[in-house]
């Protein structure tokens, strides 16, 4: 679909010739003049202005009435004024009405400070109130759910919270009620507003009327810091300020970058914070002595740990997990490969996936962006939901629904959060996602397998031949328009597809779409995967695969995949395992094969932030792990964006940065990385990895930056052959969300953050 | 320059005398004028007159009491709005804080001596008359400047200035008041200036 394209224009805004897009409603044309004209409900990622709180009013030549320039489109040659008598009387007089029932309590309130209300008051407000009846009360604070006060009396109606739940969110929950002065937001019947994005409508709120329970009274504006960085919690990676005081965390706010998280963010990005400063973190090295694990020093804990490795040599394994930065990947493969000569790595969940199939999913032809998804034609959710899996994609797809007509079609083996909004939904069997794709590539290439396909996912073949049809889009007419824009498709599809036994058979189908629709050389067309872990695209592309190097490059012997780590330490052909923050019995498939083998392996070695199961009963030596806002590195975005941590917070009690212990791990081993700093390690992934190179983490800066639109990008390794499609299908031994997939909001960072223990106490309540 | 008026080299004083080897003040001299010489019975009678004259205001206070102020035993008065060490105040019915934690006066603090970590009250624990109460209000005393900006920044009058001035302590740590140092009544060590006085 056409992005929209900005024809600039000239108009007059207060005596000056200005040029600004065609179309763009007055409030940000004029920015264009620096001119600011004052708004409290136009918030341009809302959508369509509603001018509610008449706040923009301004003059325009030839029209009698002063007219809202949230919601006047700007015009060729039009003449506005935004600071006549008329402009300031209607300014002055509607902040006059927005204060008669405001409570005026800004030393109590946590806005105060940051308030759009207090700023425009002051900015363009009378100075007087000449009100002396009594204001309207309403019961405050009140608890609008868990994780968001309301307060009615400070509450202007600028709609926008409730916009966001009907239009972005699309929960519906919040709604006005009442009329005139008496009215308020709420939900149905005073319901809590739990939703997956409820926070957003905190930084949405221009006064104070809604605050976030958690933060609440913590620090006023100038007490505080704000800190850029990138949440790791899901593979969305969405950008995020930090407010830090006095070296914690107390809030996260989004940090809006349109190419990822248009400005939103999801209610665990926004509030699990609060695990950096738990209690149970671990914040000290800790090794296994008579059965418990005990405080030492960082010199003992390395010590046994590298004599753990040493002894272990080629028989020690390692598994990343997905809040590891590339570059601990890359030191933790060079350390496996060079220091050990142990190729057994691996960061994916279940089961290897050819080298051929990963350089031919890869490739920098074939990947969609986040913003694509939004203005494709057509998009499909394949074996993947994303408010489970990368939430804010979601809002995303809903966006283009919405907004640009994209037809979307979902293809799960569960309900989906998407279903209601989509065009088609199709249920397959759970674990059949690999037979589906398949199923859909033969629909698209005709062939005659489809029956046996659609029989082995469990679905009817009329519905995937009208998902088929969904994509392939309407026949174009004859003769009816010569310049018929190719058809945008994009496939967002999880990294379950291509999960063992069926590895192949999904990545061959997936190829075969691709090619049925042309992916690759379609403009705004292609994939997007959503891997399991957050950053499990820039650990592949770091090399921590069993078939793998840096960059995807070939190795002279592949190792074990995560589940053959695990066989091999139950068989005892494995000794040493080491887990980066990883837990495999929460994280990894098959929790019984893997209980067997954390007991057999003879010394277990994690980074870890939180005591879980595995580590408490199994880990002999423990680094303390950082929590993202302590770290230095860089991530991977699932369309290659790539996305660099800066630190926020110092690090609590003796925790050392990654890089860093496994560095002092491979000085023992008597390999010396020569990295001194976290900038010296992302320099070696970038020398390391061919399509990254000459990148430097200036360049990367706080937007990211995709390799694909690099000219190192044509270092992309080739696929040897093509990986082929037409495997069989086998039956998973463990189909659906038990063979290690489980949703991100299903994670130690939620379970540690007290905003979200009535998470769990409704649990305790069914 | 060319075109100098050759007036100007007239005007010059007679260099001459000030000539040193390597240094030319070219311009920059000026010529002092002097008065004429008095000579030396004059200039005695003048020493004498200007001793005596110094003398008479030195004599001249001996009849008078002596100024010394005996401090620490004896202080000296101090006017109502002087600036002294804080005070918190409560509200003398309900006997709750007036401070509500807003960190009004840390954001006015030119010094940035003040700390202020903000909770919230609860049915079971009032502190304040707000929704929110100060859990933390320090003032660190060793660096406060007295300029009296909390007091003006203050929307509940919850931080006044009092009149202490004697805060010499033997640590710096000590000088970091609490709130419950700054909300106990102080000692009454510093007399007020009486109206008028």
């Amino acid at each position: 679909m056409p992005r929209p394209e900005s024809k600039m224009i000239n108009f007059t805004i207060d005596g000056r010739e200005v040029s600004a897009p065609e179309g763009a409603m007055l409030v940000d044309a004029a920015k264009h003049g620096d001119v600011e004209i004052p708004v409290f409900c136009y918030e341009p990622k809302l959508g369509q202005p509603v001018g509610a709180c008449r706040m923009c009013l301004v003059e325009i030549e030839g029209i009698p009435k002063l007219q809202t320039g949230c919601s006047t489109p700007v015009r060729d040659g039009m003449v506005v004024y935004t600071e006549t008598e008329r402009v300031k009387v209607a300014q002055q007089s509607v902040v006059e009405f927005l204060l008669i029932n405001h409570p005026l309590d800004c030393p109590v309130c946590d806005k105060g400070g940051e308030c759009p209300l207090q700023d425009i008051t002051f900015g363009w407000g009378g100075g007087i109130s000449r009100f002396i009846e009594p204001k309207r009360h309403f019961v405050k604070p009140l608890e609008l759910s868990p994780l968001i006060a309301i307060d009615r009396e400070r509450c202007i109606l600028c709609y926008r919270c409730v916009r966001f739940s009907q239009e972005i969110s699309e929960d519906y929950q919040l709604v006005l009620l009442e009329r005139g002065a008496h009215s308020y937001v709420s939900t149905f019947d005073g319901h809590p507003y739990v939703a997956p994005f409820s926070g957003n409508i905190v930084e949405l709120c221009p006064v104070g009327a809604l605050t976030s329970r958690p933060y609440r009274f913590r620090a006023r504006p100038w007490d505080i810091e704000g800190a850029g960085s990138v949440c790791t919690l899901c593979p969305a990676q969405c950008n995020v300020t930090i407010t830090v005081r006095d070296e914690r965390a107390l809030r996260v706010l989004a940090r809006q970058n349109d190419e990822v998280d248009d400005g939103w963010l999801c209610d665990k990005g926004r509030f699990a914070y609060q695990s950096f400063h738990a209690e149970e973190r671990i914040t000290e090295p800790l090794i296994r002595d008579g059965g418990q694990l005990r405080p030492v020093t960082w010199e003992r804990a390395l010590e046994q740990a590298a004599g753990a490795l040493k002894r272990a040599g080629a028989n020690a394994a390692a598994i990343a997990g997905g809040q590891s930065t590339g570059e601990e990947g890359h030191l933790l493969a060079r350390l496996m490969r060079e220091g050990l000569g142990s190729p057994h790595l691996d960061s994916r969940r279940a089961g290897t996936l050819s080298l051929d199939a990963h350089r031919a999913l890869g490739a920098p032809a074939l990947q969609a962006n986040v913003s694509d998804l939004e203005f494709a034609h057509a998009v499909l959710v394949l074996d993947t939901d994303p408010v489970n899996d990368a939430s804010i994609l979601d809002l995303r797809l809903r966006k283009g629904i919405r907004r640009r007509g994209l037809k979307l079609a979902v293809a799960s083996p569960g309900p989906s959060s998407l279903d209601p909004s989509a065009a088609l939904s199709i249920r397959f069997k759970p674990g059949a996602g690999a037979a589906f794709a398949a199923a859909l590539s033969a629909a698209l290439g005709a062939s005659a397998e489809l029956e046996t396909l659609c029989g082995e996912a469990g679905v009817e073949s009329a519905a995937v031949r009208e998902l088929a049809e969904l994509l392939r889009g309407p026949e174009p007419q004859q003769g009816a328009d010569s310049e018929l824009q190719p058809r945008e498709v994009v496939i967002l599809w999880g990294e379950r597809l291509t999960a063992a036994p069926n590895a192949e058979l999904g990545a061959g189908a997936l190829l075969g779409i691709a090619e049925a629709l042309d992916l690759a050389n379609v403009e705004g067309a292609g994939m997007l995967e959503v891997p399991a872990t957050a950053n499990g695209r820039g650990l592949r592309e770091a090399g921590v695969l069993p078939n793998a190097g840096p960059g995807l490059s070939q190795l002279q012997d592949a190792g074990r995949d995560s589940a053959a780590i695990a066989e091999g330490l139950a068989a005892g052909e494995l000794s040493a395992l080491y887990l980066l923050q990883c837990d495999p019995l929460r994280e990894l498939a098959d929790r019984a094969l893997w209980e067997r083998a954390l007991a057999g392996a003879s010394t277990v070695i994690a980074h870890a932030s939180f005591l879980t199961d595995a580590i408490n009963e199994h880990a002999d030596v423990v680094f303390p792990a950082e929590a993202y806002p302590e770290k230095e590195g860089t991530l991977v975005h699932p369309d290659g964006r790539l996305q660099r941590l800066r630190p926020a917070i110092a690090r609590p009690g003796s925790v050392r940065a990654g890089w860093h212990v496994i560095a002092e791990l491979a000085l023992r081993l008597g390999l010396d990385f020569d990295v001194l700093s976290g900038a010296m390690a992302s320099r070696q992934l970038f020398e390391a990895v061919p399509f990254y190179s000459g990148l430097t983490l200036e360049e990367i800066g706080g937007r990211g930056v995709r390799w694909q639109e690099r000219e190192a990008a044509a270092a992309f390794p080739a696929p040897a052959s093509a990986p082929s499609g037409d495997g069989s299908f086998e039956e998973p031994a463990d189909p659906g969300e038990a063979a290690g997939y489980r949703s991100v909001w299903d994670a130690p960072e939620v379970e540690h953050s007290p905003a979200f223990d009535f998470l769990f106490k409704t649990k305790e309540l069914v | 320059m060319s075109d100098t008026p050759p007036k100007a080299e007239q005007a010059t004083p007679d260099t001459t005398a000030l000539k040193v080897e390597g240094w030319n003040p070219g311009d920059d001299v000026i010529e002092i004028v002097r008065s004429p010489d008095p000579g030396p019975g004059r200039a005695t009678w003048r020493t004498f007159r200007e001793t005596a004259r110094g003398l008479l205001t030195t004599f001249g206070r001996f009849t008078e009491t002596p100024v010394t102020v005996e401090y620490p035993e004896e202080k000296t008065p101090v006017y109502p709005r002087f600036r002294g060490r804080h005070k918190l105040h409560r509200f003398e019915d309900s006997g709750l804080e007036k401070c509500v934690g807003c960190s009004l006066c840390a954001a006015a603090c030119p010094a940035d001596c003040i700390r202020v970590v903000a909770a919230e009250n609860t049915p079971e624990n009032r502190v304040s008359a707000g929704e929110r109460y100060a859990a933390v209000y320090e003032i660190n005393l060793s660096r406060c400047i007295f300029c009296g900006y909390c007091e003006v920044a203050c929307p509940f009058d919850a931080i006044t200035m009092g009149h202490d001035y004697e805060l010499s302590d033997y640590d710096r740590s000590d000088l970091i008041f609490t709130k419950e140092m700054l909300l106990a009544e102080p000692l009454e060590r510093t007399p007020l200036r009486n109206e008028g006085e």
